[in-house]
């Protein structure tokens, strides 16, 4: 048995392209998550972090299409499951947290009756016996007035209570793993830190492995274990937490940090990455991040970086980037 | 053109707010009555002076647009005093105040909803000098457009194209450059750049000091993330629930926040130093509804630092040196002076 509870190698996604070709949107992942670990997934918008959440769960929408790779969930080969044994996994093993709550709950459903229903799709227990559980669930994402807030509507609640009942209903089924994409980008700073302080907690009494992906690094800072930087459908940096963030070894990486608004000094100009990511069409043929980045080689433009390492735990792919070994 | 708009006389600032309040009437029933009202603004001040910043930063529903848009009369607030270039913007004629507000224009989140998808940018960008007349014929304001685009760091050439054809960040540039073709002293940037990716975010903000500096515009800039504020702005109105509970300079209010819900606010931003982990979590609960405010402090609620007195008694802005702030505790503040 393999010491990691996920196991992603190589995953290929993709869409179709302008022409005939098909956009490799996702283009060779690979990480892996020990159980209850939080490993974030960070990058830019349209860098193809949301496609390989979906990817995982096998939900990524047609015309889009997962090409190759493998995905091993405790070892089962969650890319070659029948569709039913997908369902159960989905929901069952791994369950996923959205950025915007109010897309994944029923408008006219009261929320304990939806988290209820998610208990009986996935267990054979009464209704009675599931509705207690939903108030427990409410109670450990501590919802205040729990019994009460059963049977309110979504509307009646706030953006950070949905995102709460949201947790909940991820919680129901005791997953291994939990895929929260953008939790708590739709809300308040005040509202966010409670919702990570939540996060953590949880995370650490239920032992439950996430799969955190966001654009801001300070939510990573405050929840991973490790992080996958990603760019343009590849990952370009990995390491644990405090390699990355303190000693960044892709100028991509180095690039988003330096951004960072909180670091700039007032009245100097603050460091930007130039340009923008380009649509997968445009993605460049060596190093994709070549067309912006500040240390470009020439060979950067015609050959894909090679994976160097820099410790047993980080690794970075660019050419500029001497490895250790 | 623009050597008529400045009639601020020396020493008053460019823009003067006091005592802003805007409601919405709650209707309920068959009859539509009137049942009450969401106080988004409730007794509002903000003083800008040419050529700087103040930030008008707050939660979700505190108010802030609300604010930024009754100050232009996009909204027609029901009290308060709004003195721009020296004329009381509520008291102006509609006809007069449209050109009063040619100065001062707005910048919105989200360019998309904004931007007429189908007019060219060329047409968006001209659309205001158009109808305030500025430039001789079209030949001249479509090499303004031209001027503008380079300004913003755009290219001559994206003229010709759609909004639909340019990333967040370009469609950004674009509302920009369609606020400066005409020459505004000031501009309302609503959450100008908070749905940008940090990296996109860091190229716009650079693009605004950079035209700050040239043309000497002021900008009132709302926005809900206070880690963008530090960088941009010389003062910070921080707003909970319709009013502002906490001024001052930037660099005061991020070195020594006097107001338990600024500390709060302070300490919910997550920092990138690997060192620095585990948010303080300083208040519970969600913002209470703007149309049923609490008794006393509108912050009780949520204050760790509650006291009996808070419940029932309402703070005024209390005058410390240099800065204000809506809290009994700062009546014998850390900087010892009480003048309220
Ligand atoms: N349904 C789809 N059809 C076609 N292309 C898609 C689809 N979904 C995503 N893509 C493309 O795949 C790329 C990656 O998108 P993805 O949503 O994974 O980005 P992301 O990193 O999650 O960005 P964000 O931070 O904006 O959520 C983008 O270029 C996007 O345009
Ligand atoms: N047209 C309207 N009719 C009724 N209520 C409104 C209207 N516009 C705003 N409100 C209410 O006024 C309050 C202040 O809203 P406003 O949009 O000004 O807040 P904000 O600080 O800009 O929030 P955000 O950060 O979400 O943009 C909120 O309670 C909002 O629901
Ligand atoms: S490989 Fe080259 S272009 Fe890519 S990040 Fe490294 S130096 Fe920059
Ligand atoms: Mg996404
Ligand atoms: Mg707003």
């Amino acid at each position: 048995m393999s010491e990691f509870l996920l196991e992603v190698q190589d995953l290929v996604t993709s869409f179709p392209g302008s022409g005939s070709e098909r956009a490799r949107v996702v283009d060779g992942v690979s990480f892996n998550i020990r159980p209850g670990e939080v490993m974030a997934l960070v990058g830019e918008s349209g860098c193809g972090k949301s496609v390989s959440a979906l990817s995982l769960l096998r939900l990524v929408p047609k015309p889009g299409a997962i090409e190759s790779g493998s995905v091993l969930l405790d070892g089962k080969d969650i890319l070659s499951l029948s569709v039913p044994d997908m369902r159960k996994v989905r929901g069952h093993e791994m369950s996923m947290i959205f950025q915007e709550p109010m897309t994944s709950l029923n408008p006219v459903v009261r929320v304990g009756d939806q988290v209820v229903e998610a208990i009986r799709l996935h267990e054979d227990v009464s209704v009675k016996a599931a509705r207690s559980r939903t108030l427990e669930l409410f109670k450990q994402v501590r919802i205040p007035d729990p019994e009460v807030r059963l049977d309110a509507y979504p509307h009646h609640l706030s953006g950070g209570l949905k995102q709460r009942i949201m947790i909940a209903m991820a919680l129901a089924t005791r997953p291994k793993l939990i895929i929260a994409d953008e939790p708590t980008t739709a809300l308040d700073v005040t509202i966010q830190a409670q919702i990570l302080s939540l996060l953590r907690q949880l995370q650490q009494e239920l032992d439950t492995a996430v799969l955190l992906i966001t654009h801001d690094l300070g939510v990573v800072n405050e929840l991973a274990d490790r992080i996958s930087v990603m760019y343009a459908g590849r990952i370009v940096e990995q390491g644990d937490r405090r390699e990355v963030l303190a000693n960044p070894g892709h100028p991509y990486t180095r690039g988003l940090l330096r951004s960072m608004p909180g670091l700039g000094r007032p009245g100097e100009p603050l460091a930007e990455i130039s340009g923008m990511v380009p649509a997968p069409a445009d993605w460049p043929r060596g190093c994709r991040f070549c067309t912006r980045c500040s240390e470009v080689l020439d060979i950067c433009e015609s050959e894909v970086p090679a994976r160097r390492r820099l410790s047993l735990t980080h690794h970075v792919a660019c050419h500029a980037v001497e490895a250790t070994e | 053109m623009s050597g008529d708009s400045s009639q601020t006389a020396p020493g008053e600032p460019l823009l003067r707010v006091e005592g802003l309040r805007t409601w919405f009437p709650i209707k309920s029933g068959v009859f539509q009555r009137t049942v009450g009202h969401v106080r988004a603004v409730d007794g509002v001040d903000i003083t800008v002076h040419a050529g700087e910043t103040v930030a008008l930063v707050g939660e979700s529903g505190c108010g802030k647009t609300t604010a930024g848009r009754s100050l232009l009369r996009l909204i027609e607030p029901r009290e308060g005093v709004v003195f721009f270039e020296g004329r009381d913007l509520l008291k102006l004629p509609k006809k007069e105040l449209r050109d009063a507000r040619r100065t001062a224009q707005m910048v919105f989140q989200d360019p998309m909803s904004s931007l007429n998808p189908r007019l060219r940018v060329r047409d968006i960008i001209a659309e205001g000098m158009d109808s305030f007349g500025i430039g001789r014929d079209k030949a001249e304001r479509t090499e303004r457009v031209a001027e503008l685009l380079e300004r913003v760091q755009l290219k001559a050439d994206h003229m010709s194209r759609y909004p639909h054809e340019f990333s967040g960040g370009q469609r950004q540039r674009i509302g920009i450059a369609r606020a400066l073709s005409v020459e505004p002293r000031l501009l309302v940037l609503d959450e100008a750049v908070s749905a940008l990716d940090v990296s996109i975010q860091a190229q716009v903000l650079n693009l605004l000091s950079e035209l700050q500096r040239d043309l000497a515009l002021a900008y009132l800039f709302i926005t809900h993330d206070l880690s963008v504020v530090r960088y941009l702005a010389k003062r910070v109105c921080v707003m909970y629930l319709g009013q502002v509970v906490e001024e001052a300079s930037a660099e005061e209010l991020f070195r020594d926040p006097q107001h338990p819900y600024t500390r709060g606010l302070l300490s919910a931003i997550p920092s990138i130093d690997p060192d620095r982990r585990g948010l303080d979590v300083s208040f519970e609960g969600d913002v209470p509804s703007s149309a049923n405010p609490p008794s006393g402090c509108r912050f009780h609620t949520r204050c760790p630092q509650v006291m009996d007195r808070c419940r029932v008694e309402e703070p005024q802005l209390i005058q410390l040196s240099g800065r204000q702030s809506r809290c009994f505790l700062s009546e014998e503040g850390s900087c010892g002076v009480s003048l309220g």
